[in-house]
């Protein structure tokens, strides 16, 4: 009782909204598909900024000795292009679907902490709009995504540029390190009855294994960002060689880090071409278990590989030698999953719709990022390659071709359980295509650019240098992206008005999202389903084919399955009114302003730093009473209690 | 080249040559002006073979593999629909292990070359062998400059690295500020210089000729534009260049431009410039020179009027200037003196000079005409002329405080001193007769001043422990000299 005598007497001056529209509503929620939604629309937006960033860049560079931007301008655009589509665009696009899909994937109502999950997409938000503040104050971070010490530091940064990188990174971190804890227990814990782990999607097992490399690798950035602060406030000497300190120590922190990250970023995609590969074939994932045993040990051992982003820095023969082999070791779990991918295609029924496309179109441009990726893995070769445009080509093929190739995928897959409605299928192609010539057309000249000697990080080349014509397509490339992109605003737009509307399963598909309505009520189910099978509803859909899986050799049985309309009555039909879930029962936690208040003071505090002593102390009262609230506030109002 | 062309590539389907088309198109335009494919060197040789080797490698997998794709593609593509599922198939683990272990062998084939090649240039730049003769430079990275220096040669120069063909040398590579990477595609790859680490790498050239070179690692506002040239000469000629760089400049004429121009830059240049490493002292005092003026500048980056900077004696050898990015002729050398910023944007001069920054320092037209005829100037005499000698002092007899009175504006002195109260980077110097007896207990006023010159940091006045004063003067003056200066600065009213 005397917790509910605090609870009466915290001030709370802001009723919790109870309906579920409008935008308080929005604002308040801890519902995973809207935060889901709130991260998906926010990296997008953020999308947009780093393609302009980057389109920029291409028009400078599309001249050899052009002038339309200072070399300072450039140095923004390029720190803030990189940053921005690693850390606010496609983390937090695979967040987006993280918090869609990982609930519905594994037959949970919610995450395991909603309201920490408002907490991370706020906390996110704020770190990305503090990040982007530098520009008004013209010092946006300059440095690079990597901000190599100790250039980052001392006489050679003045102003505040890297501080908006170093605590706007901070910021980030925390935002993703709440929401991989989160995951972590939801994943763990909260998997219907009956879904061992190796009865899980691939998508989620995929997510798993990225919130495991968020939560060993953001410690280690973590460390690093608070020691180069040190040394910019404080004088302290972490990586300031005049004092015996190590500037290829940041380096070794930075990589141990990024290194990992890399595998934050391709993973989650990865996971959603798992599922999606499947679905438009119609056959179970070839060779699940090597998929996910692949996918782990792909993120193991990419905690050890992280020197060869340092071949350069004179590491000595022995330990280049051996973070060259251990890159190459690498390829084979790779090489791992590619051919399942294609032995899951091999045999099946190909519907090359536009998610499929994004789906095949992840894989061949993956092999070629992965390709590449191991001509440099030699050391001897790395040398000439490090630094080039060639690695721009290289880890573009793979974050661009891949992870965002595989996030569209999952965009077109996805949509139809999110909004109930299919995107355009024509504009989808048209989209898709644009974007495969476009980015064929900007990435693969970057590999002989950086072979023929052109270095990265350059606002401009000479003339004589024989760059410009490559150049020049390049830059067409990207503006034929940028086009791609268009045609996906006009999809969202058009069919958000007037699209078709999709039933609960439209795709025939195999996962559990798709035994609920379209879109999904906010109790996702009404009763937790009872797994039996990895891919359980094409299991309770096409009993037959998967009672032959366990008594035949299924490399010689047909299997005549019962057509997938029998099945519809097992998709129970909710009424608007029902959607709340109050009808079943089913009681659902408040909104809570909380996560939001403590999510923007966070950055608020961080940003404040750089700023007045009196600032920071308001900002640090905003944070605490974001905390406390949140701390007593209960789930639900007292008397909403039934 | 021609493996690029192999025969496998053409009996491909008409879309994979169609994705391949540039990876053939490729190998005909690798040619720009600092190609990594066209070498000069044996290091770089080696290091291109071994890519074409796995380049090839790589190709022949993402044939196969993206065939593999697109046949399964095209061939189980569904039109309309199909009520049946087709055979739901969950795995087969004897192909598992089969593409398992395929990589492997492909892995091995590459992982085995490369560890030899790890370990081989490593030992010296051509055949793994360990060179009986190496060469040693140092080359320095500076925000945004290189700086080469011959240790035992007594040369020490900036931007232009001159090299020996067929001969091993062993660069230090080192860096006074923050970290830049080492790179003559033509010639070897890239190799880091690292602030407080002591890295190094082989080269050799294997032609002569001028190759290009470019700092790999962003370092920078300017990083775009940190570039050198290496010029790759026979043995002799490499004599030839090294006895030029240690002989003095010829003298301007008197009266003539170039003449007042070496007085406008001792005035207004030489606090960051050297210009007389010719001078073996000075050459051998050049890094300690360069960083102490380094430290002046981190000391208070925003307002300090010095730092380190590229060492200008026998400038005009030099083809280019601007850290190798722009031809040197009096236009744009005018241009550059003019507005440096026009040239190479973030250049430290015009942030950090004092002809930029301080008004009423700025150089008239005329000046900077003077000046670019100085610069222009500054060539070896011939072999058989007169060495000049050093300085207007004897170095015996009396002090001449006429004397100081020039070497004060020859030396360097009067680009951060001025002979009235102001302060220009250093206080100025009227009335320091009255003041230097009296400031450090114990010394007199000519031992006081005479420690300021010799030795800056002994005693700072308003404290620290780093003069911004560079520490070199005691090696570049010769005692007589350092008399007739302490003699001229105790005389100015």
């Amino acid at each position: 009782m005397a917790q509910e005598a605090v609870i009466s007497k915290f001030p709370n001056p802001f009723p919790r909204p109870k309906g579920y529209s409008g935008i308080w509503s929005w604002i308040t929620t801890v519902d995973h598909k809207r935060i889901g939604t709130m991260y998906g629309m926010t990296a997008f937006m953020f999308f947009l900024v780093g393609g302009i960033e980057a389109l920029i860049m291409r028009l400078q560079l599309a001249r050899a000795d052009n002038d339309l931007v200072s070399p300072e301008v450039f140095n923004q655009l390029f720190t803030m292009h990189g940053t921005t589509m690693i850390f606010l665009v496609v983390m937090p696009l695979s967040a987006a679907f993280f918090n869609w899909m990982i609930p519905l994937l594994i037959g949970a109502r919610d995450v395991a902490f909603p309201r920490l999950n408002a907490f991370s997409y706020w906390t996110f938000l704020a770190g990305g709009l503090l990040m982007n503040l530098g520009f008004a104050f013209n010092s946006a971070p300059n440095a690079g995504w990597f901000g190599y010490a100790n250039l980052t530091e001392g006489a050679y940064s003045l102003g505040n540029n890297t501080d908006f990188w170093v605590i706007g990174l901070q910021v980030l971190g925390i935002a993703s390190l709440a929401a991989a804890f989160n995951f972590l227990v939801t994943i763990i814990n909260m998997r219907a009855p009956g879904m061992s782990f190796m009865k899980m999607p691939v998508f989620v097992w995929m997510a798993l294994i990225v919130q495991i490399l968020l939560v060993l690798a953001f410690p280690v950035i973590t460390v690093a960002l608070i020691e180069l602060q040190f040394d910019r406030l404080y004088l302290t000497n972490f990586f300031n060689p005049d004092a015996g300190g190590e500037p290829v120590y940041w380096q070794h922190m930075f990589w141990l880090f990024g290194h990992p990250e890399v595998y934050i970023l391709i993973l989650p995609a990865m996971g959603i071409v798992s599922e999606v590969l499947p679905v438009f074939s119609r056959k179970p994932l070839f060779g699940y278990p090597f998929v996910v045993f692949a996918g782990a040990s792909i993120a193991f051992m990419g905690f050890f590989v992280w020197s060869h982003h340092m071949f350069t820095t004179g590491l000595g023969p022995a330990a280049t030698s051996a973070f060259a082999l251990s890159t190459m070791a690498i390829a084979v779990p790779t090489g791992i999953k590619i051919f399942n991918w294609i032995g899951t295609v091999w045999g099946g029924q190909v519907r090359l719709n536009s998610a499929m496309l994004f789906s095949l179109a992840f894989v061949a441009l993956f092999i070629v990022g992965g390709l590449s990726g191991v001509t440099h893995a030699s050391p001897p070769t790395d040398a000439q390659q490090q630094d080039t445009y060639y690695i721009v080509a290289h880890f573009h093929y793979v974050l661009f071709g891949g992870s965002l190739f595989g996030l569209f995928s999952g965009v077109y897959y996805w949509w139809p359980k999110i909004t109930g409605k299919y995107l355009s299928e024509k504009l989808g192609k048209v989209h898709f295509w644009l974007m495969f010539i476009g980015m064929n057309l900007t990435f693969f000249p970057m590999h002989w650019l950086g072979l023929d000697g052109m270095p990265r990080r350059i606002f401009t080349y000479s003339a004589d240098s024989g760059w410009e014509r490559t150049n020049e397509w390049v830059t067409v490339g990207a503006f034929i992206i940028a086009l791609s992109i268009v045609v996906f605003i006009v999809n969202f737009f058009k069919t958000s008005r007037s699209g078709e509307v999709a039933g609960a399963d439209p795709w025939d598909a195999r996962t559990l999202e798709w035994s609920i309505p379209s879109p999904v009520p906010v109790y996702n189910f009404v009763n937790i389903p009872q797994v039996e099978t990895l891919d359980d509803w094409w299991a309770k859909k096409y009993p037959e084919t998967v009672a032959h899986e366990e008594s035949h050799d299924s490399d010689t049985e047909q299997v005549a399955p019962a057509g997938a309309e029998d099945l519809q009555p097992l998709v129970p039909k909710v009424s608007p009114e029902e959607r709340l879930g109050e009808d079943h029962g089913i009681h659902l936690p408040d909104g809570s302003y909380y996560p939001l208040i403590a999510g923007f003071g966070l950055a608020f505090f961080g940003g404040s730093l750089m700023s007045a002593w009196w600032l920071t102390l308001i900002a640090g009262l905003v944070m605490f009473y974001g905390t406390l609230g949140w701390i007593f506030e209960p789930v639900n109002d007292p008397e909403d209690h039934h | 080249m021609n493996l690029f062309r192999s025969s496998l590539l053409r009996r491909r389907s008409v879309l994979l040559l169609a994705i391949l088309t540039p990876a053939l198109l490729s190998a005909c335009i690798l040619d720009s002006n600092q190609s990594p494919f066209k070498t000069a060197g044996p290091v770089a040789e080696d290091q291109k073979n071994i890519f074409i080797f796995i380049f090839v490698i790589a190709v022949v997998v993402f044939v196969i593999v993206e065939a593999a794709l697109l046949y399964s593609i095209l061939k189980f593509r569904q039109k309309g629909t199909a009520a049946r599922p087709p055979n739901q198939v969950h795995g087969n683990t004897r192909l598992e292990i089969g593409w398992s272990l395929a990589p492997i062998v492909f892995l091995v084939a590459i992982a085995v070359p490369t560890l030899i090649m790890i370990i081989d240039q490593d030992r010296g730049p051509l055949d793994g062998r360990v060179p009986d003769n190496p060469l040693v430079i140092n080359a320095v990275g500076h925000q945004w400059w290189f700086e080469f220096e011959y240790p035992g040669e007594d040369v020490i120069t900036a931007n232009e690295l001159h090299i020996p063909v067929d001969r091993a040398v062993d660069v230090r590579l080192l860096s006074d500020d923050v970290i830049h990477s080492f790179w003559i595609p033509q010639i070897a790859g890239k190799v880091d210089m690292i602030p407080g680490q002591g890295n190094s790498m082989w080269i050799q050239a294997s032609e002569t000729g001028t190759f290009l070179g470019q700092c790999a690692e962003f370092c920078g506002e300017a990083h775009a534009n940190m570039r050198f040239r290496v010029a790759a000469h026979t043995a002799e000629d490499y004599q030839a260049w090294l006895d030029g760089m240690r002989r003095a400049p010829v003298t301007p004429e008197p009266g003539s431009d170039a003449a007042a121009g070496q007085l406008v830059f001792a005035q207004n240049c030489s606090t960051c410039h050297t210009n007389n490493s010719y001078k073996p002292a000075v050459a051998r005092a050049e890094r300690d020179t360069q960083i102490a003026r380094q430290n002046g500048f981190k000391a208070d980056p925003e307002n300090a009027r010095i730092i380190s900077a590229p060492n200008l004696t026998h400038l005009a050898l030099r083809t280019h200037f601007a850290a190798g990015i722009e031809e040197l002729n009096a236009d744009t050398l005018k241009q550059w003196i003019i507005d440096p910023d026009d040239i190479k944007k973030g250049n430290r001069m015009s942030k950090q000079a004092a002809i930029y920054n301080v008004p009423g320092s700025e150089l008239s037209t005329a000046e900077v005409d003077q000046l670019v005829a100085y610069l222009l100037s500054l060539t070896p005499a011939a072999a058989d002329a007169v060495v000049e000698v050093e300085g207007p002092g004897s170095g015996s007899g009396e002090p001449s405080a006429a004397n100081g009175e020039t070497l004060f504006a020859t030396v360097g002195c009067s680009g951060c001193h001025s002979t009235g109260t102001n302060t220009l980077v250093g206080p100025g110097f009227s009335g320091l007769s009255d003041r230097a007896g009296s400031t450090v207990e114990g010394q007199s006023a000519e031992e006081y001043v005479r420690e300021s010159i010799m030795k800056p940091n002994a005693f700072i006045v308003g404290g620290g422990t780093v003069s911004a004063m560079p520490s070199t003067f005691g090696a570049q003056l010769e005692d007589g000299e350092v008399d007739d200066l302490v003699a001229y600065l105790l005389s100015i009213e």
